[in-house]
């Protein structure tokens, strides 16, 4: 028998099932409950996520959501915060009936472990309003910026949001990894001149399918940024060679002035409603499984994950079912392993 | 003409003088104008030279008393004013002309000194014999005190204004007055003292120069009319010199920056509050000596001596001082200026060769962090990137280390701490005065009387005017002064313009902050077994939020908590200050938090913690997420706030933050437990 197979009582049952019923209504506190839920490494929230995610894939199909995830990332000091705001207001000031979820991933302190998660500082959302949430998450020394954490809550509020934005620092090569998260990626910039494009790195401008150069409070900064960044992008292979792709590829901003942010977020709106532009989730799902394996056994891992037959992990079994399946896996070489010792 | 001592001052025509004394004053205002009006007479007649008007918070913040989050704040850390009518009230029997009158005032500096014009208008009273200073130095509010309104260029904007309006109509008005203050209040070294403030003089003078409003004549003389207000601490020859430095960068910058020629009009002209944040709770009569000690860095050195001085009580750091507090402050500037000799001599520090080096140490050091803050773009781009509140919550959390460390030796607080109780605290009242609730409603109803009785028409039109010439680019003032005649309120004053320019939110600063406490001291050790056990236990990390809410911008205290949280190993929600009950209250609850903090100063306490708890019961998270406060909490209010539901309070006694964040793990601890 597996180590994971505990079981949920019937109080626990309730429980959850009330905070889950509260948490589609997206009441605030339910729902954060239900996110720590996500954030949580016991074995006990681990089933309770596996119940949750039956139960939503379990509701009628008019109840179902599969929200869009919007990943934005950027340096500190770029504004995206601020912009975000501004956009999430703009968004459901066109479609009231819709509703948004912001994740904003600050990172960790390598020293304590700890963290000063500060988004809100920037972000004037309304008191009271179901249609906004916002949610701050510790990167939890996971280099990347978004780790496991990040995708186990993103599962979760595809379910309950119509639009998800996970807002990351920083963009490096390890900053890569939002794009496997999100279904359309942005890059926030500040203006810039000449011959700061060439401190971006080729591998770094293949990331993003959308680039902001926000704080364009100026417009001769603004169109000179514009045009050195379609410059470049052509110089590392992105196509944009018509203007309308650049239309689509490149938003000029700012928070402050008020500028753009209604192309923005009608361009977001287009986005979600295009089946085409969701990504698949079992890929995601496999993405992170390796990842976790690879963490926690390495290549032994790996190696056993790798030797499964591949239905077993294609299936629609939820995330939870398949980490036992390969801890399983693992656990059945292990005893022998230790008898050759 | 005879021969002349070295040890003798002497006049032009070379006759033997003294020196006059600084301006006597006292930081006072309280509860409403009809008390703050007998307050200032009293202490006038006690043989205080000056005024120094304190506001309350929704004054300072621009609401009028009956906006909601005025109310908690009305007459707490200063006089509520809400219209012109109040200041007919403030100044009654207080000859205007005679005055020299001090306002610490600055996101509605404009509008204040336009009440006070007006006021002086009514009474026939020629506005250009008026004296005294608008404080109106945003910079240090976005760095330090928090009672900014609008972003940094129209801050700038209306500070020109005035600048452009004094020099023309009130010549000896000091139009703003830069004020380093808050800075060592917020952690500032002496060289960060000199240099973010010489820098804001800089950046107000390049504003001035871009306006172009001035001639060459002008412009010396508004340079001239440019004032500072100091901080003196506890290492006076250090303050002594910095004083000094203070005068000679200021002559140098003057006149190699903007060729000022008259060197009267580069004189190093400033008044003081000597520091508050040295004092302790702790055997609070030590202060006494501090405050003492203290005035010496800014009195002692004739060169460099300030112009006016007002001095903390010895109790400031238990809550608000009673008359009687404030009236013992006042008898030391007058024992040191009248019964010692201190002001019949010439300047008694020259050609100390250790002062001459410590100066110049000072000022090498300054210039540096000065040329690095222009190199970053001025003042203005160094408040937007937070550069430079960010290197004062770096120094702040440096000194929290020092003194948790006991590098850092304050008596009574980390060292001789055993004592005898103080009788002064034994007196019924507990030793500190307490603004009476009721009061609040007589200003209510002054402002509801107000409203009734003016001109709506004139008022509509008053408005309407300042908004246009807002959106254009002409002086404010003039528009200004016609809403106080009008009888517009401070909140309709300042909801005008924010409704122009926004509001501002600046950076926090507390990004990337650590503490330097020592990695194997106890308190450190016991608080991360605490939460790497959580951590274990409950398979996350502990998360909290710290709450600032109400008015009262000092967000040091919250500021050094949060760092010291995340450096415990807790998850922390931090953003801001002059937030709602509700705005904390949502943000605990979306962030699924394990605790509260919340970091009050203004004496706001009881009010504000009533509306959390009940946000939080409208939730059904009452019992749910335990609440701690830390602050400035009279110990006769711990019974009531601990029945309402507080878990822990915490005060300046609570200096070591690692011990406080144990007591915080313990707090979660008990609530987990309880639920299991």
């Amino acid at each position: 028998m597996s180590r994971n197979q505990s079981s949920i009582d019937s109080t626990m049952m309730t429980e959850i099932n009330d905070m889950l019923e509260r948490a589609t209504r997206l009441e605030k506190w339910p729902l954060a409950r239900l996110i720590s839920q996500f954030e949580t490494s016991t074995d006990k929230a681990k089933q309770i996520r596996h119940t949750v995610i039956e139960a939503l894939n379990n509701r009628p199909d008019k109840m179902k959501k599969n929200g869009l995830v919007l990943g934005i990332t950027g340096t500190p000091g770029a504004g995206k915060s601020s912009l975000i705001g501004e956009v999430c207001l703009n968004i459901l000031d066109k479609k009231p009936e819709l509703s948004i979820a912001v994740l904003a991933v600050d990172p960790s302190s390598q020293r304590s472990g700890g963290s000063l998660l500060g988004d809100r500082t920037r972000t004037n959302f309304p008191i009271n309003d179901n249609r906004l949430f916002f949610r701050s998450q510790a990167s939890d020394l996971d280099l990347g910026g978004v780790g496991k954490k990040t995708y186990q809550v993103t599962r979760l509020l595809r379910h309950l949001f119509d639009i998800i934005i996970i807002e990351t620092v920083g963009i490096g090569q390890s900053e890569i990894e939002i794009e496997q998260l999100s279904d359309h990626t942005c890059l926030i910039l500040q203006p810039f001149a000449g011959d700061q494009v060439q401190f971006m790195k080729a591998g770094i401008m293949e990331v993003p399918d959308t680039f902001i150069i926000n704080k364009c409070d100026e417009d001769s900064l603004a169109k000179k940024s514009y045009h050195l960044l379609k410059s470049s992008l052509k110089l590392v292979n992105v196509s944009i060679d018509q203007e309308v792709d650049a239309a689509k590829k490149i938003f000029l901003t700012s928070a402050i002035k008020q500028k753009g942010i209604d192309e923005l977020s009608s361009f977001i709106l287009q986005l979600y409603s295009d089946p085409a532009v969701r990504k698949d989730t079992r890929e995601q799902e496999l993405f992170y499984l390796r990842k976790w394996v690879q963490q926690e056994f390495g290549r032994f891992g790996t190696s056993q994950l790798n030797a499964l037959p591949a239905y077993e992990l294609q299936s629609h079994n939820s995330y939870e079912k398949k980490e036992s399946i390969i801890l399983d896996a693992i656990h059945a070489v292990i005893p022998s392993l230790a008898i050759t010792d | 003409m005879t021969e002349q001592n070295n040890h003798t001052i002497y006049d032009k025509n070379g006759k033997p003088t003294i020196d006059r004394p600084w301006i006597f004053r006292t930081y006072a205002g309280h509860t409403n104008v009809w008390a703050t009006n007998a307050l200032y007479r009293d202490n006038l007649s006690k043989g205080q030279t000056g005024l120094s008007i304190a506001m309350d918070l929704a004054t300072q913040c621009g609401y009028s008393s009956d906006h909601p989050i005025a109310k908690p704040e009305i007459g707490k850390v200063g006089v509520p004013i809400n219209s012109l009518d109040d200041f007919h009230i403030l100044f009654e029997n207080i000859p205007l002309e005679e005055m020299n009158t001090s306002m610490t005032i600055n996101g509605t500096a404009m509008w204040l000194l336009s009440l006070y014009v007006a006021l002086a208008e009514e009474r026939g009273v020629d506005i250009s014999q008026l004296k005294g200073t608008t404080q109106n130095d945003l910079i240090k509010e976005y760095l330090a005190r928090g009672t900014y309104i609008f972003p940094p260029e129209d801050s700038m904007r209306l500070i020109v204004d005035m600048y452009e309006f004094c020099l023309h109509k009130i010549p000896s008005w000091n139009a703003s007055n830069i004020c380093s203050y808050h800075l060592q209040e917020a952690g500032a070294t002496p060289v960060q003292e000199l240099a973010f403030a010489l820098v804001t003089a800089i950046t107000i003078l390049d504003a001035i120069k871009e306006r172009d409003c001035f001639t060459e004549e002008e412009f010396e003389r508004c340079v001239g009319r440019i004032s500072f207000f100091v901080n003196a601490g506890m290492r006076f020859v250090e303050e002594v010199s910095k004083m000094r430095a203070f005068c000679e960068m200021w002559d140098e910058i003057t006149q190699e920056r903007y060729g000022v020629k008259n060197a009267k009009y580069r004189r190093f002209r400033y008044g003081v509050q000597v520091n508050s944040l040295g004092l302790t709770a702790e055997q609070p009569e030590n202060n006494a000596w501090r405050i003492l000690i203290e005035t010496l860095g800014v009195t002692l050195s004739r060169k460099a001596r300030c112009r006016a001085l007002q001095l903390p009580a010895w109790n400031e750091a238990l809550s608000l001082p009673r008359p009687w507090d404030q009236q013992w402050s006042l008898r030391i500037q007058q024992i040191l200026a009248y019964e010692t000799d201190l002001l019949e001599y010439p300047d008694l520090l020259e050609g100390s060769v250790v002062i001459e080096s410590k100066v110049k140490q000072l000022k090498d050091q300054a210039y540096t962090e000065i040329n690095r803050v222009l190199d970053l773009g001025g003042g203005v781009e160094a408040v937007k990137t937070g550069y430079m509140k960010s290197a004062l919550v770096s120094s702040q959390s440096q000194r929290m280390g020092r003194l948790a460390n006991g590098e850092q030796i304050v008596v009574g607080k980390n060292k001789w701490v055993e004592g005898l109780e103080s009788p002064l605290v034994s007196d019924s009242d507990g030793g500190i005065f307490m603004v009476d609730a009721n009061a609040a409603q007589k200003t209510l109803d002054a402002l509801e009387e107000t409203k009734r009785t003016r001109d709506d028409a004139r008022v509509k039109a008053a408005l309407s005017r300042l908004a246009e010439e807002a959106k254009s680019n002409n002086n404010l003032m003039e528009a200004s002064i016609e809403c106080a005649k009008a009888r517009v309120t401070t909140g309709e004053w300042s909801e005008t313009l924010r409704s122009v320019f926004g509001e501002y939110r600046p950076p926090t600063g507390v990004d990337g902050q650590s503490m330097s406490i020592k990695e194997d001291s106890e308190s450190l050790v016991s608080v991360r077994k605490k939460i790497a056990n959580f951590i274990e236990t409950h398979g996350y990390r502990p998360r909290i939020v710290v709450g600032k809410p109400g008015l009262d911008g000092h967000s040091n205290g919250a500021e050094m908590i949060a760092v010291a949280a995340k450096h415990a190993g807790f998850d922390v929600v931090y953003f801001g200050i002059r937030l709602s009950a509700s705005d904390i209250v949502q943000s605990a609850l979306e962030e699924n938090v394990d605790l509260i903090g919340i970091s009050l100063l203004s004496g706001s306490h009881n009010e504000i913690i009533t509306q959390l708890f009940d946000e939080l019961d409208k939730n059904g998270a009452k019992d749910a997420i335990p609440v701690i406060l830390g602050g400035i909490i009279p110990e006769p209010d711990y019974d009531s706030l601990l029945e309402k539901g507080v878990k822990r309070i915490f005060t300046p006694k609570d200096f070591d933050p690692m011990v406080v964040m144990g007591e915080i793990m313990d707090v979660i601890n008990e609530q987990k437990s309880k639920q299991h």
